[in-house]
């Protein structure tokens, strides 16, 4: 019995789903118009209708037709309500950038989106299922950043679904709301787990093995463009840069200093997910060390370098790993 | 913010209503909600707010029966939205805290109905209104809400006047508990200190519009509302047959018909013939049951009931203003047969009361052996004395009638009154006294007479053979001007109905002007009663016909549909979600708007024509607007050529938004004048 009403509820949420998938179908940018756009009142819009009819009766039984006035002004509020929240939601656009910031999973995920309106919009509330809420007070024609949370998102490509977008605006007597698929997709990197036993050396040179693959500063090659601090050498400052007008920076170089590192993952090993959080911590510390690392995967692999740039790269390739077992979490 | 005002706003109103204990824990809660509000006190903890709550609503269920139930009803209402108020946290309390806001304001919609008392209750819904908004809205922007409040609320009031309007008044439902005001007006009995008070109020006590605007003169005007047929020496009062009969109408339950019984008139058929006199009264609230009407008076209104002494009487006490319909026929007899036991009541005198004004009706019986001879006599009596009419007579002592008529010679209508049925009952002629209003204040602007409280009077009726009831006014004859021209021409205001309030606006009843936006605000207010206050089926069925000629069904319904539409796109246009195609550019457009409009007159822009080139022509073909479009081409090049800071650019587009409309004006205006000399 328990089992058929479940099925029966999935089979509405999943023609649902596709009903909303039809009318409001995926796109980076959504303007809300009448057809994305749901009203229905409120708890209170109801309490406030309850209001209403108790005041009818109350003026009838006193025979006040100023009571009943009000009332009728009331039920009309209600109504006037029904206009302004649509109008609140309508015209909005809300669209999706790209993040940033990456995010470990386990960890509270930011997901930036860009919000404008034609018109002012007040008191939008925005959300994806299940998680916290977001709350844009005002929206202007000027694009306005908001960051939504994910809570404990797990590793891999994180679809957080449909963004549910509510308005009490103005009255709180009704609730419009839509729901919106931004087609936002965001990579969770794995949980990071500090182990050493999965990192591999190409050469195995032992003996200086937390200086290998490192590079120290020094001159001979040019490394990048930092800053310009009080005090350092005139001689360094990029003069080009400067004429340009991009400020005073200083040029920066090093030299390479040992051979670079391998981190490998093993597809034959038993607990993938937990080998995979330790290449993650191990990632984050060579790149912390500014060492050069590669990552071997099987057949793909990933040449050594350094830098943000890198460790993105490497991170993104170990939180696509297929998952065969639910993330691990040590929870 | 919003709260603060709020809640003193729908509270004070109120007052009246509200007992000393609740009124004073009121005020403890807003002191304190302040206190929250500067952030000095710490919120109450929950356990007391609950205690207050169980202890004031214990207390007012106690007390319930002493100041009725629904006083009962809106102070715990008060109580439980000032307790609520300070232990407010969230949204919601705040949701609850607006919605018994609209509760309260019901009430005192109950309690106060005057025009001025609804708009300042307007103002408070507005209040409350904008205390919503700035939960969904910036709090700080108190300015913003309260436009957007003023905004809903405007737009909403279209609609709730069409369902005002449509929706079909039901009667009550069920027994609701009245509102146990204090009761004004006339008492039902008479004595010789009781009218005097009411002379001293300028309070209105009904208006009343007579059908074909029929004019009477105020001698005419003799509002029965009260008939005392016993005497018992010191005061006149109501028969105890009568007093059944009353009671017997407003509880049908009690059907005690013991002692004389008496039946209300129902010969309508005979009436037919007669000349009648249609009129409507609105009564102002006095929580009474008797009601006005001039001479026979017949009403079928629904809960009004013709009384058997010919008077009309309401089912309910007169709570609200009420306003009633009445048809009088002036020319027919009351009673023209009365049954020897109501002869013996309206002829019965006590015992050793008065003697020597019993001895004086003698010698009128004994020198006038016809009764309308002797009647007359008696009048005449009273011009032929020194009698004078004063509202504070001397006092009398035990033998009240002999002290008046035989010694002081000074008195008020009650005095008159009572002397003359006194000495008619005592010479052999049933008589009695009759209470109510004499006179009334015309309105020529809207077409009413208005009688206040100081028009209460008192006056005779004898018993004729064949001519039933007879009015005599003794009153008439020592002060005719009082009767004929109405109570202000006898009668300096500051000695009567001021003397309590010097400052009252009625004072001012002596300047021209004064009088006249008196006057005009007393039509509004009446407008208001008959119109608002008065709105019933009648009402409602005669506006939907006079907008759709004859009603049915699908008329209505598509009335109903029509105005939705149009309310539901009005708004929707104002609220900003549909545009009408316009260019942007209001400048443009304003200035386009005056070439367009030269246009038809013949003098077109050419397409490469600056506005500079363009003006001088227009100046040199109109030299009747070249000032004005002078003005109008400046600030367009003002706005749309040179670089002027933001704010006096916000100034010239108001300017030549101004300059635009202005002009058009003039230009239609001067075109109309060109078609008319042409045909």
């Amino acid at each position: 019995m328990i089992l058929t009403f479940a099925a029966i509820k999935r089979q509405i949420k999943f023609r649902l789903d596709s009903w909303l998938s039809r009318r409001i179908p995926a796109a980076k940018s959504v303007t809300l118009s009448h057809k994305s756009i749901f009203i229905l009142p409120t708890g209170f819009g109801f309490a406030w209708i309850c209001l209403f009819i108790i005041l009818f009766l109350f003026g009838t039984n006193y025979q006040n037709n100023l009571v009943m006035g009000l009332s009728f002004l009331l039920l009309s509020m209600f109504n006037t309500c029904i206009i302004y929240s649509y109008q609140n939601l309508a015209g909005l656009t809300l669209s999706s950038t790209q993040s940033s910031t990456h995010s470990f999973a386990g960890q509270p995920s930011y997901i930036p989106i860009l919000l404008s309106s034609k018109s002012s919009a007040f008191e939008i509330q925005l959300n994806f299922n299940g998680q916290p809420l977001e709350i844009a007070n005002k929206v202007v024609a000027q694009s306005l950043p908001s960051r939504l949370t994910v809570l404990q998102p797990l590793r891999g490509l994180l679809r957080p679904g449909r963004l549910k977008v509510e308005s009490r605006y103005p009255l709180g007597l009704c609730r419009a709301w839509s729901h919106v698929d931004l087609d936002i997709k965001q990579v969770i990197f794995a949980k990071p787990i500090s182990g050493q036993d999965t990192l591999a050396y190409n050469l195995g040179a032992r003996d200086d093995q937390l200086q290998s693959g490192k590079f120290i500063a020094g001159i001979d090659e040019f490394k990048g463009l930092k800053q310009y601090v009080k005090g350092e050498s005139l001689k360094q400052v990029a003069w080009k840069q400067w004429a340009q007008g991009r400020g005073m920076l200083t040029k920066e170089f090093q030299q390479p200093q040992g051979a670079p590192m391998w981190l490998t993952f093993d597809l034959t090993a038993s607990n993938p997910e937990l080998s995979l959080s330790k290449l993650a911590w191990q990632t984050e510390q060579l790149t912390n060390k500014q060492q050069i690392f590669g990552l071997k995967m099987g057949s793909n692999t990933i040449a050594p370098a350094k830098g943000e740039q890198h460790r993105i790269k490497v991170q993104t390739q170990l939180a696509l790993f297929p998952k065969k077992y639910p993330a691990y979490r040590d929870d | 913010m919003w709260l603060l005002i709020t809640n003193i706003a729908i509270l004070s109103p109120l007052y009246q209503q509200v007992t000393v204990w609740s009124l004073a824990i009121c005020t403890i809660c807003i002191i304190w909600r302040v206190g929250i509000y500067l952030g000095k006190v710490a919120k109450p903890p929950k356990w007391l707010v609950t205690t207050l709550a169980f202890a004031s609503a214990m207390t007012l269920a106690m007390v319930a029966n002493k100041i009725g139930v629904l006083t009962a009803l809106i102070n715990l209402l008060i109580l439980g939205y000032a307790l609520k108020y300070i232990e407010m946290r969230n949204r919601r309390d705040v949701q609850v805290v607006v919605l018994a806001g609209y509760f309260l304001i019901a009430l005192t919609f109950i309690q106060q109905q005057s025009l001025w008392s609804t708009l300042q209750l307007l103002v408070v819904t507005f209040i409350n209104t904008c205390v919503l908004i700035s939960l969904y809205h910036d709090e700080n922007n108190f300015k913003h809400a309260a436009k957007l409040g003023a905004k809903i609320l405007l737009q909403s009031v279209p609609l709730a006047i069409i369902l005002f309007v449509i929706l079909p008044r039901l009667p009550p439902l069920w027994m609701v508990p009245p509102q146990g005001g204090a009761k004004t007006g006339l008492s039902n009995t008479v004595s010789f200190a009781n009218i005097t008070e009411l002379t001293r109020s300028a309070e209105l006590a009904f208006r009343a519009t007579f059908s074909d605007n029929t004019l009477l003169q105020n001698s005419a005007l003799y509002w029965r509302a009260i008939v005392m047929e016993d005497y018992d020496g010191t005061q006149w009062l109501q028969n105890p047959s009568i007093i059944t009969a009353e009671r017997g109408l407003t509880n049908p339950k009690s059907s005690n018909t013991a002692g004389l019984q008496r039946f209300a008139p129902v010969s309508n058929n005979v009436l037919n013939s007669a000349k009648a006199l249609s009129y409507s009264v609105i009564a102002q609230p006095s929580s009474q049951h008797w009601l006005f009407g001039l001479d026979r008076a017949t009403s079928q209104d629904h809960g009004i009931n013709m009384l058997a002494d010919f008077r009309l009487y309401a089912s309910k006490p007169i709570d609200q203003q009420r306003l009633y319909n009445v048809t009088s026929y002036p020319n027919q007899p009351l009673e023209p047969s009365l049954s020897p036991a109501l002869r013996a009541v309206n002829l019965s005198l006590p015992n050793n009361s008065n003697p020597r004004t019993t001895r004086l009706a003698m010698q009128f019986a004994a020198q006038y052996p016809k009764e309308t001879d002797r009647l007359d006599a008696m009048m005449r009596y009273f011009t032929q004395q020194p009698y004078y009419y004063t509202l504070r007579p001397p006092a009398v002592g035990k033998q009240q009638i002999d002290n008046f008529l035989l010694d002081n010679k000074a008195g008020f209508c009650v005095h008159y009154a009572s002397a003359f049925a006194f000495m008619a009952r005592a010479s052999g002629i049933p008589a009695r006294l009759v209470s109510g209003y004499q006179g009334g204040e015309y309105n020529s602007a809207a077409g009413y007479y208005s009688v206040y409280q100081y028009m209460a009077h008192a006056w005779v009726e004898v018993w004729l053979p064949a001519r039933g009831w007879v009015r005599f006014d003794p009153t008439a004859m020592i002060a005719p001007e009082r009767i004929e021209a109405g109570f202000d021409a006898f009668f300096d205001p500051q000695e009567s109905y001021l003397a309590d309030s010097p400052f009252g606006y009625m004072s001012y009843r002596t300047s021209e002007m004064f009088n006249q936006l008196r006057m005009q605000f007393a039509s509004v207010d009446y407008f208001w009663s008959v119109w608002v206050l008065g709105f019933n089926t009648d009402k409602q069925q005669r506006v939907l016909e006079e907008v759709l000629g004859e009603v049915t069904r699908i008329k209505l319904a598509m009335f109903i549909i029509v105005s939705l539409g149009v309310i539901g796109l009005s708004i929707a246009y104002s609220a900003g979600l549909i545009q009408f195609h316009r260019s942007k550019d209001r400048h443009l457009n304003a200035y386009y708007a005056v070439c367009k409009l030269l246009r038809k007159r013949n003098l077109p822009r050419d397409y490469n024509e600056g506005p500079l080139d363009y003006n001088q022509r227009v100046a040199a073909a109109f030299p009747s607007i070249a000032k004005d479009f002078d003005k109008l081409t400046r600030y367009y090049i003002a706005i749309k050529y040179q670089n002027i800071g933001n704010k006096p650019q916000k100034k010239l587009s108001r300017l030549l938004i101004k300059q635009s409309r202005w002009l058009k004006i003039i230009i239609i205006k001067q075109r109309l004048a060109l078609n008319k000399t042409n045909t």
